[in-house]
């Protein structure tokens, strides 16, 4: 029967898929090539640009200010989480800019941005950064606060020492809410990185789509979208993968 | 009053100790504009099991929590074995009323905890766990996560986490509360059985009555606002105790004058809200 179901299911989704890149190809061949390319030209185009490493040298570009931007933020961000939960003060004083920038669309501080840091590859990185470390930083102090009080209370009556609380119950109780942050910073670091691309001194992906589009080679540029579609669901795959690595336990309540 | 004081001090005395396990005198707790208990006095002497019982809200876990050296007192002293108690001291160990086991840790790895916080070495630690595992029943389910395991299990767990630091004191909090009916008589002899192979001082908040007779040596009633020590009940069954106590005349008076002294007020609560 569940395996019936299953094979139903994997069908739907393969026609879905099918269905989906004729609807492309034909597209294609009833528009202006400057407003849609068929999935043979897209492809085609593909190729070309694996075949003259020109694909490999702006993914390898945009992975790495990618990559350095979301490292940063879980670096910054969860550590600092887990100080504001612990330190009352530092929270109080921290927690309205915290949800001001929470609640920023990080694209308008672009134009700010490069008015004081300019085009190098660092205010690229902090675009990065700040569209990636609010959700890492927001869902680990939401972690560290909801820490059930038995669990404190166990390690202070078997006499654990503050250093010793952190590594043995306060870490390891909000890993599964960093990493929650972590999948939402994955997505959203994605958005960041196109976005610093952009509208910051054109690199990598975002290079390409802008360069084709404005060449109007739409095919070159649907080919760095895909790219970057592609790469979007394997990260969120990895995402969802890491939270669900840590998160285990996490129903639990006896 | 003056006849129980003599029986503790004879107690004492017989158990060859030249102080009791634990002496609180005149303890108070009060929470800002609450007071939780006032002028409690108890002595605990070597080896003795002694249950604390009473209306939810008279302050029982608070009591303990300050015996285990959680909390401090607002009023009064509180010595475990002739020093005051300033935190969490070596030689007293706490069973929780919801476990508190670490969701992330092993059985083995919670059985663990408290030795690896005592500072002890690995090798010495995978014996004493070993051992501190079959003592309880979880032999083959070292490897287990608590989530997997029912809440009974979980509990044993717990009280083998406690046992693991050789407690000369061990407190409990309600400690088979959070288990279903019939586990909890299953955890209730296992634990007696497990006292008769290691006598320790012992000192348990309870919701049963049952539970305080078959138990206790004494068992502590707390009632009124602020709560101090209404009455104490010795419970002169004999050891060792198991089911069968449960047949004895006397098992069945100690219930009855336990029940009545607590039910007065449990009665006088009810018509209070009825009013």
């Amino acid at each position: 029967m569940s395996r019936a179901r299953a094979r139903v299911r994997r069908v739907t989704i393969a026609a879905s898929l099918v269905l989906g890149a004729i609807i492309w190809q034909v597209a294609g061949h009833y528009t202006s090539d400057a407003f849609w390319a068929p999935l043979s030209a897209t492809l085609a185009s593909l190729v070309e640009v694996v075949r003259t490493g020109v694909l490999l040298r702006q993914a390898v570009s945009s992975f790495e200010l990618y990559l350095a931007g979301l490292v940063v933020a879980v670096v910054v961000g969860a550590p600092l989480g887990m100080l504001l939960a612990r330190v009352g003060w530092l929270r109080v004083a921290l927690e309205d800019y915290i949800m001001m920038l929470y609640a920023t669309p990080m694209v308008a501080l672009i134009p700010f941005i490069l008015s004081i840091m300019g085009f190098g590859f660092a205010p690229k990185m902090l675009v990065v950064f700040l569209f990636a470390v609010f959700p890492v930083l927001y869902n680990t102090i939401e972690g560290a606060r909801s820490v059930r009080p038995e669990l404190v209370e166990v390690a202070k009556s078997f006499r654990s020492g503050e250093w010793r609380l952190w590594c043995d119950v306060l870490i390891p109780y909000t890993m599964p809410f960093t990493m929650t942050g972590v999948r939402q910073a994955i997505a959203r670091g994605l958005v960041g990185m196109v976005a610093a691309e952009f509208f910051l001194s054109p690199s990598g992906l975002g290079q390409m789509i802008m360069m084709g589009s404005q060449n109007f080679d739409t095919a070159g540029m649907l080919a760095a979208i895909l790219i970057i579609v592609l790469l979007g669901v394997a990260l969120m795959d990895l995402g969802r993968h890491l939270e669900g690595r840590f998160a285990r336990w996490r129903s639990y309540s006896p | 009053m003056r006849a129980t004081i003599e029986t503790e001090s004879k107690r004492v005395m017989a158990s060859g100790a030249a102080q009791p396990r634990i002496r609180i005198s005149r303890a108070g707790m009060r929470y800002d504009a609450i007071e939780v208990f006032r002028d409690v006095d108890l002595d605990v002497g070597d080896r003795e099991v002694v249950a604390i019982i009473g209306p939810s809200g008279c302050g029982k876990t608070t009591l303990l929590r300050c015996i285990d050296g959680l909390l401090p007192l607002t009023a009064g002293e509180l010595r475990v074995e002739g020093e005051p108690v300033r935190g969490p001291r070596e030689g007293v160990a706490m069973v929780f009323q919801h476990f508190g086991l670490f969701p992330w840790k092993t059985v083995a790895q919670n059985v663990a905890y408290g030795l690896k916080m005592a500072g002890q070495r690995p090798d010495a630690i995978a014996a004493k766990v070993a051992e501190c595992i079959k003592l309880v029943g979880l032999a083959g389910f070292e490897h287990y996560y608590p989530h997997q395991i029912s809440g009974g299990m979980q509990q044993r767990c717990g009280l083998a986490r406690a046992l693991a630091v050789e407690p000369r004191v061990l407190l409990m909090d309600e400690p088979f509360g959070a288990v279903d009916a019939q586990t909890r008589e299953i955890l209730q002899f296992e634990l007696l059985k497990i006292w008769e192979m290691r006598p320790t001082t012992m000192v348990f908040v309870t919701h049963s009555i049952d539970e305080a007779v078959l138990m206790g040596d004494r068992i502590v009633v707390l009632k009124g606002r602020p709560s101090s020590v209404h009455e104490m009940v010795e419970v002169d069954l004999p050891r060792p105790r198991s089911r069968a106590t449960l047949t004895l005349p006397r098992f069945a008076q100690l219930r009855e004058h336990v029940w009545s002294t607590l039910m007065a007020e449990a009665l006088e609560a009810e018509h209070e809200v009825k009013k």
